[in-house]
């Protein structure tokens, strides 16, 4: 999958704290359809490695997660 | 105030503690909230083998006469009333005592707030105007149960004086007994359950180290090392979070240094050292949630203040720190803060 894929959708979780990101991410992925990719942008490092574990783990893809600057980072989800 | 010797061995130990913490983002309100919640399981894995690693440490260390084991009294109204608050503080404050600890190292503001309310709360209960409460859940029905009230030997390993009940000491059995089946079952269970878990991080030794964040092995064993040297160093007691924050209010506000303990000397260090490690990470930013979020989370920290003093100790100095010297005091404030967490995360994230 190239890098240069187009979210259908962003979630800023930016400033939220354990678990919000998780939990907001979660419930943002069940309200979308099928191959539409949503990029989840956050800034809490437990999240930035448990969101990608979780979702891959529920069968979704992860097609990117790029550390974007300091404490900041963009995760790519393929829904399943 | 405490001897030189000792604020600097704190510091240290604490440095080194914030460090491991940051990397291995060691929390457990995480860990338990995400059985139920996220069916996260890595951080979970990391806290058991913190135990096991200690639980052998410990007794290891008390066999050969380097320490000598001191489990905390057994209140046993305290311990449930005060487990379950901690719990559910711990919840809204979006971390433990010492995952409040370290990220206000990583600059989280959020968890800086649920820290003043920590110890607002820890005061407030300790000698302020809760301190009934306090005394209530410590008197009466719910006094104190020694090995002497119970008829058995306070047992081997452990401080001269120190009549609180363990496992080993309740049944009369060695406590390496305990220590052994403990160890192996968690072992087992580890090894069983291990895969999915680990991250798929490439890269050199130090990238691996000090850029992205560290397996749960690799954080159980560092986490069980640095409590066994905490143990070494302070000699009383193995590590221990909300005490030392309690202890810095208290000096603050009474200008009476003679308040600041060891673990105070341990918690500034943890800070110090979380932000050493965010920073090399590339993980440190001053952030803040919304207005919300942030009462709730000064909310939070209250709670586990009240929870942490009424129950003697927070997460670390039970769970981390107490189980492993088989405390039945810890062991059933530990079960208490879970199902505090576990209550307070179906309330809030589960319901409907």
């Amino acid at each position: 999958m190239s890098s240069d894929v187009k979210p259908t959708d962003v979630l800023d979780v930016r400033g939220e704290v354990c678990p919000y990101p998780d939990v907001k991410t979660q419930k943002k992925v069940k309200a979308m359809k099928s191959g539409e990719v949503l990029e989840v942008l956050v800034d809490y490092p437990l999240s930035a490695e448990r969101i990608p574990r979780s979702m891959e783990k529920a069968g979704h893809e992860i097609l990117k997660t790029e550390k974007t600057g300091t404490g900041e980072w963009k995760i790519l989800i393929k829904i399943k | 105030m405490i001897d030189t010797s000792l604020m600097i061995s704190g510091l240290v130990v604490g440095v080194i503690f914030g460090f491991v913490l940051q990397r291995g983002r060691f929390c457990m309100n995480s860990a338990f909230r995400d059985i139920i919640l996220l069916k996260e399981y890595s951080l979970i894995k990391a806290v058991s083998l913190a135990i096991v690693v200690q639980m052998i440490g410990f007794h290891l260390m008390a066999t050969v006469g380097w320490i000598q084991l001191n489990p905390k009294p057994f209140y046993w109204g305290a311990m449930i009333v005060g487990g379950f608050i901690f719990g559910i503080g711990m919840v809204l404050a979006a971390g433990c005592a010492s995952g409040t600890t370290y990220r206000v190292g990583e600059g989280m503001m959020g968890s800086f707030v649920a820290l003043i309310g920590l110890m607002i709360g820890g005061l407030t209960t300790s000698a302020g105007a809760l301190a009934w409460l306090n005394s209530d859940l410590k008197s009466g029905v719910f006094s104190l149960i020694t090995s002497d009230d119970l008829g058995v030997e306070p047992g081997p390993l452990i401080k001269d004086g120190n009549t609180s009940l363990t496992l080993a000491n309740v049944l009369g059995l060695d406590p390496w007994i305990f220590v052994v089946i403990i160890a192996i079952v968690i072992l087992a269970i580890l090894m069983w359950k291990r895969g999915g878990e680990e991250s798929k991080v490439e890269g050199t030794a130090y990238e691996r180290i000090f850029k992205a964040g560290w397996d749960w092995w690799v954080t159980g064993i560092a986490v069980g090392i640095v409590g066994m040297i905490a143990f070494l160093a302070f000699k009383n007691y193995g590590l221990g979070i909300s005490g030392g924050w309690f202890g810095f209010l208290n000096a603050l506000i009474t200008g009476d240094p003679e308040k600041l303990n060891w673990f105070t000397f341990l918690v500034i260090g943890v800070v110090l050292g979380a932000s050493v490690a965010a920073v090399i990470a590339g993980e440190f930013k001053l952030r803040a949630p919304n207005a919300k979020r942030l009462l709730q989370q000064f909310v939070g920290g209250l709670i586990m203040g009240i929870g942490a003093v009424i129950g003697t100790a927070c997460n670390i100095g039970h769970i981390l720190s107490g189980i492993p010297q088989l405390a039945l005091s810890s062991i059933l404030g530990g079960v208490f803060i879970i199902l505090g967490t576990w209550t307070a995360a179906y309330i809030i994230f589960m319901r409907g």
